[in-house]
Protein backbone atom coordinates (compact mmCIF):
# COMPACT_ATOMS: atom_id res chain seq x y z
CA UNK A 1 0.00 0.00 0.00
CA UNK A 2 2.54 2.81 0.98
CA UNK A 3 5.04 1.19 -1.52
CA UNK A 4 1.86 1.56 -4.07
CA UNK A 5 1.52 5.28 -2.73
CA UNK A 6 5.06 6.25 -3.06
CA UNK A 7 5.01 5.16 -6.75
CA UNK A 8 1.95 6.09 -8.32
CA UNK A 9 2.81 10.19 -8.43
CA UNK A 10 6.20 8.80 -9.76
CA UNK A 11 4.90 6.56 -12.67
CA UNK A 12 1.67 9.57 -13.47
CA UNK A 13 4.75 12.20 -13.58
CA UNK A 14 6.68 9.81 -16.35
CA UNK A 15 3.63 9.25 -17.88
CA UNK A 16 2.58 12.95 -18.39
CA UNK A 17 6.14 13.99 -18.71
CA UNK A 18 7.32 11.93 -21.71
CA UNK A 19 4.61 13.56 -23.91
CA UNK A 20 5.25 16.98 -22.86
CA UNK A 21 9.32 16.89 -23.13
CA UNK A 22 8.70 15.42 -26.84
CA UNK A 23 6.04 18.26 -27.16
CA UNK A 24 8.32 21.23 -26.00
CA UNK A 25 10.99 19.50 -27.52
CA UNK A 26 9.80 19.84 -30.78
CA UNK A 27 12.58 19.98 -32.95
CA UNK A 28 15.50 19.99 -30.79
CA UNK A 29 18.20 17.55 -31.35
CA UNK A 30 17.65 13.93 -29.77
CA UNK A 31 21.03 13.57 -27.71
CA UNK A 32 20.52 17.37 -26.28
CA UNK A 33 17.63 15.96 -24.38
CA UNK A 34 19.50 12.61 -23.54
CA UNK A 35 22.57 15.21 -22.39
CA UNK A 36 20.24 17.36 -19.85
CA UNK A 37 18.63 14.02 -18.73
CA UNK A 38 22.35 12.79 -18.08
CA UNK A 39 23.69 15.55 -16.16
CA UNK A 40 20.52 15.50 -13.71
CA UNK A 41 20.75 12.29 -13.14
CA UNK A 42 24.32 11.59 -11.39
CA UNK A 43 23.66 15.19 -8.81
CA UNK A 44 21.10 13.02 -7.13
CA UNK A 45 22.79 9.83 -7.00
CA UNK A 46 25.69 11.97 -5.33
CA UNK A 47 23.42 13.86 -2.80
CA UNK A 48 22.75 10.13 -1.92
CA UNK A 49 26.08 9.06 -1.71
CA UNK A 50 27.23 11.57 0.65
CA UNK A 51 23.96 11.38 2.85
CA UNK A 52 24.79 8.14 3.38
CA UNK A 53 28.11 8.32 4.23
CA UNK A 54 28.10 12.14 6.49
CA UNK A 55 26.13 12.02 9.53
CA UNK A 56 26.05 16.02 9.32
CA UNK A 57 24.86 15.64 5.58
CA UNK A 58 21.75 12.94 6.69
CA UNK A 59 20.91 15.15 9.48
CA UNK A 60 20.36 18.17 6.96
CA UNK A 61 19.01 16.14 4.46
CA UNK A 62 16.10 14.89 7.56
CA UNK A 63 15.38 18.38 8.63
CA UNK A 64 15.05 19.67 4.70
CA UNK A 65 12.84 16.32 4.18
CA UNK A 66 10.40 17.63 7.58
CA UNK A 67 10.09 20.93 6.21
CA UNK A 68 9.74 20.10 2.66
CA UNK A 69 6.90 17.38 3.68
CA UNK A 70 4.87 20.44 4.76
CA UNK A 71 5.38 22.56 1.64
CA UNK A 72 2.64 22.25 -1.34
CA UNK A 73 3.94 21.47 -4.62
CA UNK A 74 2.84 24.50 -6.43
CA UNK A 75 2.22 22.38 -10.01
CA UNK A 76 0.46 19.85 -8.13
CA UNK A 77 -2.80 19.05 -6.37
CA UNK A 78 -2.26 18.47 -2.55
CA UNK A 79 1.41 17.02 -2.72
CA UNK A 80 3.85 17.84 -0.85
CA UNK A 81 7.27 19.24 -2.76
CA UNK A 82 8.68 16.30 -0.87
CA UNK A 83 6.63 13.58 -2.68
CA UNK A 84 6.16 15.26 -5.76
CA UNK A 85 8.87 14.73 -9.09
CA UNK A 86 8.25 17.82 -10.47
CA UNK A 87 10.78 20.01 -11.65
CA UNK A 88 9.61 23.26 -9.68
CA UNK A 89 9.35 20.82 -6.57
CA UNK A 90 12.59 19.57 -6.94
CA UNK A 91 14.25 22.96 -7.10
CA UNK A 92 12.57 24.05 -3.80
CA UNK A 93 13.85 21.17 -2.13
CA UNK A 94 16.89 22.48 -3.12
CA UNK A 95 16.24 25.76 -1.76
CA UNK A 96 14.61 24.37 1.36
CA UNK A 97 18.33 22.67 2.03
CA UNK A 98 20.19 25.18 1.10
CA UNK A 99 18.25 27.62 2.91
CA UNK A 100 18.69 24.81 6.11
CA UNK A 101 22.05 24.72 5.34
CA UNK A 102 22.94 28.37 5.62
CA UNK A 103 21.49 27.99 9.39
CA UNK A 104 18.11 29.06 8.71
CA UNK A 105 15.15 27.41 11.10
CA UNK A 106 12.20 25.53 9.71
CA UNK A 107 9.99 28.35 10.84
CA UNK A 108 12.36 30.86 8.57
CA UNK A 109 12.39 28.60 5.45
CA UNK A 110 8.45 28.28 5.90
CA UNK A 111 8.11 31.86 6.57
CA UNK A 112 10.10 32.49 3.23
CA UNK A 113 7.94 30.35 1.28
CA UNK A 114 4.67 32.20 2.54
CA UNK A 115 6.08 35.19 2.33
CA UNK A 116 6.44 34.37 -1.41
CA UNK A 117 3.66 31.82 -2.41
CA UNK A 118 1.20 32.84 0.79
CA UNK A 119 0.03 30.55 3.03
CA UNK A 120 -1.79 28.13 0.72
CA UNK A 121 2.05 27.13 0.52
CA UNK A 122 1.24 24.91 3.69
CA UNK A 123 -0.08 22.03 3.66
CA UNK A 124 -1.06 22.17 7.25
CA UNK A 125 -2.92 25.36 7.93
CA UNK A 126 -1.06 27.66 11.08
CA UNK A 127 -3.44 27.66 13.99
CA UNK A 128 -4.39 31.06 14.09
CA UNK A 129 -6.89 33.74 12.88
CA UNK A 130 -9.53 32.28 11.07
CA UNK A 131 -7.78 28.91 10.70
CA UNK A 132 -8.21 28.08 14.74
CA UNK A 133 -11.96 27.33 13.40
CA UNK A 134 -10.44 24.36 11.91
CA UNK A 135 -8.78 23.38 15.15
CA UNK A 136 -11.77 24.29 17.34
CA UNK A 137 -14.50 23.13 15.88
CA UNK A 138 -14.42 19.36 16.05
CA UNK A 139 -13.67 19.78 20.14
CA UNK A 140 -16.19 22.17 20.40
CA UNK A 141 -18.57 19.39 18.24
CA UNK A 142 -17.34 16.91 20.46
CA UNK A 143 -17.90 18.47 23.28
CA UNK A 144 -21.51 19.61 22.75
CA UNK A 145 -22.19 16.13 21.71
CA UNK A 146 -21.06 15.15 24.92
CA UNK A 147 -23.10 17.30 26.91
CA UNK A 148 -25.93 16.32 24.69
CA UNK A 149 -25.51 12.95 25.39
CA UNK A 150 -25.40 13.19 28.68
CA UNK A 151 -28.11 15.63 29.35
CA UNK A 152 -30.20 12.87 27.40
CA UNK A 153 -29.16 9.78 29.21
CA UNK A 154 -29.84 11.74 32.64
CA UNK A 155 -33.41 12.71 31.39
CA UNK A 156 -33.87 9.19 30.05
CA UNK A 157 -32.60 7.78 33.73
CA UNK A 158 -34.78 10.07 35.80
CA UNK A 159 -37.81 8.84 33.32
CA UNK A 160 -37.14 5.31 34.49
CA UNK A 161 -37.18 6.29 37.96
CA UNK A 162 -40.27 8.28 37.96
CA UNK A 163 -41.93 4.84 35.99
CA UNK A 164 -40.71 2.46 38.60
CA UNK A 165 -41.58 4.73 41.75
CA UNK A 166 -44.76 6.32 40.14
CA UNK A 167 -46.26 3.05 38.02
CA UNK A 168 -47.25 2.85 34.72
CA UNK A 169 -49.49 5.85 35.30
CA UNK A 170 -48.24 8.80 33.56
CA UNK A 171 -46.46 11.05 35.99
CA UNK A 172 -46.55 14.47 33.80
CA UNK A 173 -42.90 14.92 33.25
CA UNK A 174 -43.36 12.11 30.64
CA UNK A 175 -46.06 12.34 27.96
CA UNK A 176 -48.38 9.35 27.46
CA UNK A 177 -46.65 7.97 23.97
CA UNK A 178 -43.27 8.73 25.17
CA UNK A 179 -43.90 6.17 28.21
CA UNK A 180 -44.95 3.58 25.95
CA UNK A 181 -42.73 4.15 23.87
CA UNK A 182 -39.86 3.80 26.78
CA UNK A 183 -41.73 0.56 28.39
CA UNK A 184 -41.84 -1.12 24.62
CA UNK A 185 -37.90 -0.09 24.72
CA UNK A 186 -37.19 -1.55 28.26
CA UNK A 187 -39.24 -4.72 27.33
CA UNK A 188 -37.24 -5.38 24.35
CA UNK A 189 -34.00 -4.76 26.15
CA UNK B 1 -39.83 19.21 23.84
CA UNK B 2 -37.48 17.82 21.19
CA UNK B 3 -38.87 19.66 18.43
CA UNK B 4 -38.34 22.88 20.20
CA UNK B 5 -34.69 22.18 20.66
CA UNK B 6 -34.37 21.08 17.27
CA UNK B 7 -36.03 24.61 16.16
CA UNK B 8 -32.63 26.74 16.37
CA UNK B 9 -30.46 23.85 15.70
CA UNK B 10 -31.50 23.78 12.35
CA UNK B 11 -30.49 26.95 11.57
CA UNK B 12 -27.69 26.51 13.62
CA UNK B 13 -26.43 24.02 11.36
CA UNK B 14 -27.89 25.05 7.55
CA UNK B 15 -26.95 28.63 7.92
CA UNK B 16 -23.11 28.03 7.82
CA UNK B 17 -23.72 25.65 5.49
CA UNK B 18 -25.27 28.03 2.74
CA UNK B 19 -23.29 30.66 3.22
CA UNK B 20 -19.87 28.19 3.09
CA UNK B 21 -21.84 26.79 -0.54
CA UNK B 22 -22.73 30.23 -1.51
CA UNK B 23 -19.38 31.37 -0.80
CA UNK B 24 -17.75 28.38 -2.72
CA UNK B 25 -19.60 28.60 -6.03
CA UNK B 26 -18.70 32.54 -6.48
CA UNK B 27 -14.61 31.81 -6.05
CA UNK B 28 -12.70 30.60 -8.69
CA UNK B 29 -10.22 27.81 -6.61
CA UNK B 30 -7.73 28.05 -9.52
CA UNK B 31 -7.16 31.63 -8.50
CA UNK B 32 -4.79 32.38 -5.28
CA UNK B 33 -4.28 35.21 -3.63
CA UNK B 34 -0.81 36.57 -3.87
CA UNK B 35 1.00 37.81 -1.08
CA UNK B 36 3.53 39.55 -3.27
CA UNK B 37 1.31 42.70 -4.38
CA UNK B 38 2.48 45.67 -2.14
CA UNK B 39 5.85 44.17 -1.06
CA UNK B 40 9.35 45.02 -2.95
CA UNK B 41 10.10 42.75 -5.95
CA UNK B 42 12.70 40.30 -5.39
CA UNK B 43 16.17 41.34 -6.97
CA UNK B 44 17.37 39.06 -9.70
CA UNK B 45 20.55 38.84 -11.69
CA UNK B 46 19.39 36.82 -14.46
CA UNK B 47 21.33 36.67 -18.05
CA UNK B 48 19.88 37.20 -21.39
CA UNK B 49 19.76 35.91 -25.11
CA UNK B 50 22.94 38.02 -25.75
CA UNK B 51 24.65 36.43 -22.93
CA UNK B 52 24.48 40.07 -20.67
CA UNK B 53 23.58 40.06 -17.26
CA UNK B 54 20.57 41.86 -16.26
CA UNK B 55 19.33 42.59 -12.79
CA UNK B 56 16.16 44.68 -11.24
CA UNK B 57 18.26 47.22 -9.65
CA UNK B 58 19.24 48.11 -13.57
CA UNK B 59 15.67 49.11 -13.88
CA UNK B 60 14.91 51.19 -11.05
CA UNK B 61 12.99 54.19 -11.58
CA UNK B 62 11.12 53.03 -14.68
CA UNK B 63 7.93 50.90 -14.51
CA UNK B 64 8.91 47.28 -15.06
CA UNK B 65 5.61 44.47 -16.59
CA UNK B 66 7.98 40.66 -15.25
CA UNK B 67 6.29 38.09 -17.48
CA UNK B 68 7.19 34.57 -17.07
CA UNK B 69 6.38 32.28 -19.88
CA UNK B 70 7.22 29.76 -22.15
CA UNK B 71 7.21 28.52 -26.04
CA UNK B 72 5.30 25.12 -24.79
CA UNK B 73 2.37 27.19 -22.44
CA UNK B 74 -0.69 27.81 -24.66
CA UNK B 75 -2.14 31.03 -22.37
CA UNK B 76 0.98 32.59 -23.56
CA UNK B 77 0.27 32.53 -27.05
CA UNK B 78 -3.18 34.16 -26.62
CA UNK B 79 -1.54 37.16 -24.09
CA UNK B 80 1.17 37.46 -26.81
CA UNK B 81 0.07 39.96 -29.03
CA UNK B 82 -1.09 41.85 -25.96
CA UNK B 83 2.74 41.94 -24.94
CA UNK B 84 3.88 43.34 -28.48
CA UNK B 85 0.80 45.94 -28.06
CA UNK B 86 2.28 47.10 -24.90
CA UNK B 87 6.04 46.81 -26.22
CA UNK B 88 4.76 49.31 -29.08
CA UNK B 89 2.43 51.54 -26.81
CA UNK B 90 4.89 53.21 -23.99
CA UNK B 91 8.55 54.33 -24.16
CA UNK B 92 11.59 51.61 -23.10
CA UNK B 93 12.36 54.87 -20.62
CA UNK B 94 9.44 54.73 -19.48
CA UNK B 95 8.17 51.36 -19.10
CA UNK B 96 10.36 48.01 -19.85
CA UNK B 97 8.70 44.51 -20.97
CA UNK B 98 10.82 41.88 -19.69
CA UNK B 99 10.38 38.49 -20.44
CA UNK B 100 11.63 35.33 -18.09
CA UNK B 101 12.11 32.07 -19.71
CA UNK B 102 10.58 29.24 -17.56
CA UNK B 103 11.18 25.62 -17.82
CA UNK B 104 12.47 26.28 -21.17
CA UNK B 105 14.87 26.32 -23.43
CA UNK B 106 16.79 29.67 -24.96
CA UNK B 107 16.50 27.35 -28.20
CA UNK B 108 12.64 27.14 -28.11
CA UNK B 109 12.01 30.49 -26.67
CA UNK B 110 13.56 32.68 -30.23
CA UNK B 111 11.62 30.40 -32.02
CA UNK B 112 8.46 31.40 -30.44
CA UNK B 113 9.36 35.10 -30.94
CA UNK B 114 10.42 34.37 -34.04
CA UNK B 115 7.14 32.99 -35.37
CA UNK B 116 4.90 35.28 -33.32
CA UNK B 117 7.10 38.65 -32.65
CA UNK B 118 7.79 41.04 -30.08
CA UNK B 119 11.51 42.66 -29.82
CA UNK B 120 11.85 43.22 -25.83
CA UNK B 121 14.14 41.55 -23.87
CA UNK B 122 14.18 38.23 -22.13
CA UNK B 123 16.26 36.66 -19.53
CA UNK B 124 16.39 33.17 -18.71
CA UNK B 125 15.65 31.57 -15.34
CA UNK B 126 17.42 28.01 -15.61
CA UNK B 127 17.08 27.01 -12.11
CA UNK B 128 13.98 28.54 -10.97
CA UNK B 129 15.04 30.36 -8.89
CA UNK B 130 14.00 33.62 -9.36
CA UNK B 131 10.30 32.09 -10.50
CA UNK B 132 10.65 30.50 -6.68
CA UNK B 133 11.73 33.52 -5.28
CA UNK B 134 8.54 35.56 -6.69
CA UNK B 135 6.15 32.48 -6.18
CA UNK B 136 5.26 31.70 -9.97
CA UNK B 137 3.59 28.25 -9.68
CA UNK B 138 2.51 28.59 -13.82
CA UNK B 139 2.99 30.32 -16.70
CA UNK B 140 2.09 32.86 -17.25
CA UNK B 141 2.36 34.51 -14.80
CA UNK B 142 2.89 38.72 -15.16
CA UNK B 143 4.41 41.27 -12.37
CA UNK B 144 3.50 45.02 -12.49
CA UNK B 145 6.58 46.65 -10.62
CA UNK B 146 6.36 50.60 -9.86
CA UNK B 147 9.59 52.91 -10.18
CA UNK B 148 10.58 52.39 -6.79
CA UNK B 149 10.45 48.10 -7.03
CA UNK B 150 7.16 47.14 -5.04
CA UNK B 151 5.28 44.99 -7.03
CA UNK B 152 1.56 46.62 -7.28
CA UNK B 153 0.17 43.61 -9.25
CA UNK B 154 0.41 40.47 -10.09
CA UNK B 155 -1.57 38.82 -13.13
CA UNK B 156 -1.59 34.70 -13.11
CA UNK B 157 -3.06 33.70 -16.54
CA UNK B 158 -2.98 36.25 -19.51
CA UNK B 159 -2.81 39.69 -19.14
CA UNK B 160 -5.67 41.71 -21.17
CA UNK B 161 -4.58 44.86 -22.84
CA UNK B 162 -6.89 47.00 -20.54
CA UNK B 163 -5.49 45.50 -17.63
CA UNK B 164 -1.68 46.21 -18.70
CA UNK B 165 -3.23 49.82 -19.76
CA UNK B 166 -4.74 50.08 -16.06
CA UNK B 167 -1.67 48.99 -14.18
CA UNK B 168 1.13 50.63 -16.29
CA UNK B 169 -1.12 54.07 -16.51
CA UNK B 170 -1.86 53.89 -12.40
CA UNK B 171 2.04 53.12 -11.89
CA UNK B 172 3.22 56.06 -14.01
CA UNK B 173 0.73 58.05 -12.31
CA UNK B 174 2.66 57.77 -9.24
CA UNK B 175 5.15 61.52 -9.21
CA UNK B 176 8.65 59.72 -9.29
CA UNK B 177 9.49 61.47 -5.98
CA UNK B 178 6.72 59.73 -3.97
CA UNK B 179 6.89 56.37 -5.89
CA UNK B 180 8.41 55.48 -2.67
CA UNK B 181 5.18 55.39 -0.74
CA UNK B 182 4.04 51.61 -1.62
CA UNK B 183 1.43 49.93 -3.88
CA UNK B 184 -0.60 51.45 -6.35
CA UNK B 185 -3.53 50.71 -8.43
CA UNK B 186 -5.53 46.94 -8.15
CA UNK B 187 -7.48 45.23 -10.34
CA UNK B 188 -9.62 47.60 -13.09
Amino acid sequence: MSAMRRWLPITLVLAFSFPATAVSQEGETAPGTAAAQETEAPQTVEDDRSALTDPAEADLDARAAEVAGGLRCPVCRNQSILESNADLSREMQRVVRERLAAGETPEEVEAYFVSRYGEWILLKPQARGINLVVYALPVIVLLLGFLLARNRLRKWASAGAVETSAGATGSGSIGVEDEEWLRDALRES
Amino acid sequence: MKKKQLRWLLPLVALPILWLLYWGMGRDTYVLPSPMAGLEAPEFHLVGFDGDTLSLADLRGRVVILNFWASWCIPCRTEHPVLVQTERTWDDSEVVLLGVVYQDSRANAERFLAQYGGEWTHVLDPSQRTAIDYGVYGVPETFFIGRDGHISHKKVGPVTWDLVRYQVDSLLAVPVSSANTGSVGGTP
